[in-house]
């Protein structure tokens, strides 16, 4: 799996309830504790879940980061499969 | 015989976060599988529930992956995801069990990872919420990692089922051994909604003819076809490793796409 950093961060907002309440908050206060691109803080700022998918954020880790967003199943497969 | 009860069962989140998507037939089916399973796990009236599981990077992230995790802690909590529709609940463990459990495994050639905090996910709060709704009985949990590659092999699998047996046999606790996770699906990746029916079905066989020359068999790449998350099914294999020439039966199967798994139950009881 690549794009540690990218999963990382998305898998902390997962799991951690405490950084996931920072990052309703004030999402740059998160990302920039990660070491990530621009693009990828846009992508994630933005919830491009296209971009995040062929970026290389795993499913698993990126499906639930949506669930919290409350996409809807059919539109979080159009985007990774766009 | 302290091995008193033995079950498995799939753990898609969908079984309770999205169980109305679902047609109703076929959700009543599987639920009413897991309510006889419960029954029997009841009925059989074991003190704790090993649970051989896995989860999804809930606990084990690249920085620190081991192929099994066997959980020491005098409680786990569970489930991390908000959106599961199962009640926050800290689960009591079983710290002596889990010792014993580990130590017969490293003089056996087993080298397990071993956690005293483990977070419980969907993989385990969804048939644990079934099994034991109250979430009152002891439960160890010994966590495969069935996501970063490499994987343990279906032959180490069941290897180490072979390797447990005689520790749980002589073990003065009665013991319900519970296998979660499969059976085909791809969650949240392109292939979301795929299910193998036909893998499904010829895993389901050579389960309920206790063919264990064919379970150790699987490869990875095989098991992958099914996708990604077949892979839990690794767990399956353990448990078969573990009840040896026992076959059990399949309680229920029903490939449910709005789930998008074939979520299947099968136990080593008697049927009544």
């Amino acid at each position: 799996m690549g794009a540690y950093s990218l999963n990382k961060v998305l898998r902390d907002i997962n799991r951690n309830p405490g950084i996931r309440e920072e990052f309703f908050k004030s999402k740059d206060s998160v990302l920039d504790r990660y070491d990530l691109t621009d693009e990828e803080k846009r992508a994630i700022r933005e919830l491009d879940i296209g971009t995040l998918y062929r970026s290389g954020a795993h499913g698993l880790i990126l499906r639930p980061f949506t669930l919290l967003h409350q996409v809807p199943e059919p539109d979080y497969l159009k985007a990774i499969r766009g | 015989m302290s091995i008193v009860f033995a079950c498995a069962g799939s753990h898609a989140p969908g079984i309770t976060a999205w169980t109305e998507k679902a047609p109703k037939e076929q959700v009543d089916r599987f639920v009413n599988g897991y309510k006889s399973v419960h029954e029997e796990l009841v009925a059989s009236k074991p003190d704790t529930i090993l649970l051989l599981t896995s989860e999804h990077w809930a606990n084990f992230f690249l920085d620190h992956i081991g192929a099994f995790c066997i959980g020491r802690g005098e409680s786990f909590e569970g489930p991390l995801e908000p959106w599961l529709r199962v009640a926050k609940s800290n689960v009591p463990g079983n710290p002596a069990l889990a010792n014993a459990i580990l130590e017969h495994c490293y003089e056996n050639g087993f080298e397990l990872n071993y956690s005293d905090e483990l977070k419980l996910d969907h993989g385990s709060m969804v048939p644990l919420s079934f099994i034991t709704p109250q979430m009152d009985m002891k439960v160890v949990p010994l966590m495969f990692n069935t996501l970063a590659t490499p994987r343990p092999t279906a032959r180490r699998c069941l290897a180490l089922g072979r390797t447990l047996r005689p520790l749980l046999e002589e073990s003065g606790e009665r013991i319900a051994i519970v296998a979660t996770g499969g059976l085909s699906h791809d969650p949240g990746e392109i292939n979301h909604g795929f299910i193998d029916r036909a893998f499904d079905s010829e895993f389901l066989e050579s389960l309920t003819n206790a063919d264990l020359d064919r379970l150790g068999a699987y490869t990875d790449a095989e098991i992958l076809k099914a996708g990604a998350g077949t892979l839990e099914l690794l767990a399956w294999i353990c448990l078969a490793g573990i009840m040896g020439e026992k076959r059990p039966r399949v309680v229920a199967y029903e490939a449910v796409e709005p789930w998008a798994t074939g979520v299947g139950i099968v136990s080593y009881a008697e049927a009544a």
